[in-house]
């Protein structure tokens, strides 16, 4: 697995430096041109999440590519799942998700379009129901731990939370 | 106060009275027990209803005592769970050899569980305000303090597999199925479930195939032939094509906050049959949901949603993929008919409904008419 996790990296590289894949940094325009994020809603927020890129460039080195796959692989657990999910959604890296993430989050999953929008008053409903159901301290933000409560219990969860290349 | 008119449409039930309360203590995030005697005892107390408590330890524990047992004793069952506690009684009422006479026993629904789409129904017939949990659950209690019972449709379906189950509320395949099931892995959220589960479906738009066929208006009696012949003539058959979700609602509610078919009531003969075409994108589901919360979604014209009120359906699907349910409980597979029966059973009201009911819905299906 890891050997063709390596292959799929070296060829985001320019040919002459994949001889040193190991210590390169792809950048986050050439990860996003892999089949499996090209189309993900959250492409942007996924390499941001597992970069290590100090600069902010949200490059990928070989292993933050690898923890990538790993924490979207069977063998990881739905906590794991559960816990980058979150980071994901965090769409201002507070550790909290509040109405802002949500409604990020809501858009990024129905689209882009003007007609693929809900209303503002729609979102409205829509986000007072999630946090009526997610919220358990009802201080208007869901915390990683309300988060993993109820998602990680979602019987489809780990299944969807996945890419194999 | 109680109408005059339609003497022979409601009973009143007997002072003393006395009720069997059949219980799921797991219903409610476990809560029904505590509930019951919290809430629900001391206002039946008031209205000289006493109760004797059956708490159920299984599935179909509820399904054998009413279909095995002498209920002469009581007055009425009254059923504190979920919608698929109830779903069990009329079931097993329906096995009996005196099935006639038993139907005849007022039966009533307090809302204990998750999936409380008749009490919301019966809540919004008395022509109350949309209330969820603790309020839903006193004014069930109240109407069922009150007395009154009229009478409400069940619906017989039919399976390939030679099954037979009469229902109260729907009957669902593909999407809202999916949901109703689902949720079952995290049933402790109590009613939370159903909205993360459609949250959870949306991710995923599956798509079954198999039309639905109606028959046209006003049809004879014994409306079905048997699954393997062909439906008669005068049914109309929608067009061949694949669909998102198909279901035959008979009461307003398809849950709590889910005003499905507002012009629904408890005999109105008639199953509201929705049907949502594939195509229909994300967003679009989801901004029928929201509006279904306010039972406008017809309102919004999508193409892809249909509405039609029928007194049978035949829904026969390609391929054995998706999954049925019958009011809320999952069901294999397979190819399904049902008619409607009229005030087969009996059930509470608050008296007020003729008055104050809100004004009935266009009762065309919009965006395509099938072909009649």
């Amino acid at each position: 697995a890891s050997q063709s996790a390596y292959k799929r990296f070296s060829e985001l590289l320019p040919k002459e430096e994949r001889e040193n894949a190991c210590s390169a940094r792809v950048p986050k325009s050439q990860i996003l041109t892999l089949p499996e994020l090209r189309a993900n809603p959250f492409q942007h927020r996924i390499c941001h999440v597992f970069s290590t890129s100090e600069t902010g460039d949200d490059s990928m080195s070989f292993e933050d590519f690898l923890d990538m796959l790993s924490v979207f692989s069977d063998s990881a657990t739905s906590d794991i799942k559960s816990h980058y999910a979150f980071r994901i959604f965090d769409f201002d890296d507070d550790g909290i998700l509040d109405r802002k993430d949500l409604e990020q989050l809501v858009n990024c999953l129905t689209g882009q379009g003007e007609e693929s929008r809900l209303s503002s008053a729609e979102m409205e409903q829509l986000i007072q129901n999630i946090l009526e159901e997610s919220d358990i301290d009802k201080d208007g933000t869901i915390n990683l731990s309300e988060f993993q409560h109820v998602v990680s219990r979602s019987p489809d969860f780990a299944s969807s939370f996945k890419i194999v290349l | 106060g109680v109408p005059a008119a339609c003497p022979k449409l409601y009973g009143v039930l007997p002072r003393p009275c006395h009720a069997l309360v059949l219980l799921n203590p797991q219903s409610g995030s476990g809560r029904a027990l505590d509930d019951f005697q919290a809430v629900v005892q001391p206002m039946l107390a008031e209205a000289d209803i006493a109760t004797t408590v059956f708490v159920t330890e299984r599935p179909h524990h509820a399904h054998e005592k009413v279909r095995d047992e002498d209920l002469s004793q009581w007055d009425t069952l009254v059923v504190m769970s979920g919608d698929g506690l109830l779903f069990e009684v009329v079931n097993g009422l329906m096995e009996r050899p005196d099935w006639k006479e038993a139907m005849k026993k007022p039966l009533c629904i307090l809302p204990g569980g998750s999936g409380n789409a008749l009490a919301a129904s019966i809540n919004y017939y008395a022509g109350y305000d949309h209330v969820a949990k603790k309020k839903l659950l006193t004014n069930c209690t109240f109407i069922l303090c009150k007395g009154l019972y009229t009478q409400m449709d069940l619906v017989s379906l039919s399976t390939a597999s030679g099954k037979r189950f009469f229902s109260f509320l729907g009957f669902g395949w593909g999407f809202i199925s999916d949901v109703d099931i689902d949720s079952e892995k995290y049933r402790w959220l109590g009613s939370a479930r159903f909205t993360l589960g459609t949250l959870q479906c949306l991710a995923k738009l599956r798509v079954y195939q198999g039309p639905p066929r109606q028959p046209g208006p006003l049809p004879p009696d014994s409306l079905l032939v048997p699954l393997g012949q062909p439906v008669p003539a005068h049914w109309t058959v929608v067009p061949e094509e694949e669909f998102v979700l198909v279901y035959a609602i008979y009461q307003s509610h398809l849950g709590t906050n889910l005003l499905m078919a507002p012009a629904a009531r408890l005999h109105d003969g008639c199953i509201h049959l929705f049907y949502m075409k594939a195509g229909i994108s994300r967003v679009t589901l989801l901004k029928l949901f929201l509006a279904m919360s306010r039972g406008t979604h017809l309102d919004l014209n999508c193409p892809h949603l249909c509405y039609v009120p029928v007194r049978a359906f035949r829904l026969e699907p390609r391929v054995a993929a998706g999954i049925m349910t019958v009011d809320g409980e999952a069901l294999a597979c397979e190819p399904v008919q049902g008619q409607v029966h009229a005030r087969l059973c009996r059930d509470g009201r608050s008296g007020k409904e003729e008055h104050d009911c809100p004004p009935p819905m266009a009762s065309l299906a919009h965006g395509e008419e099938p072909c009649i």
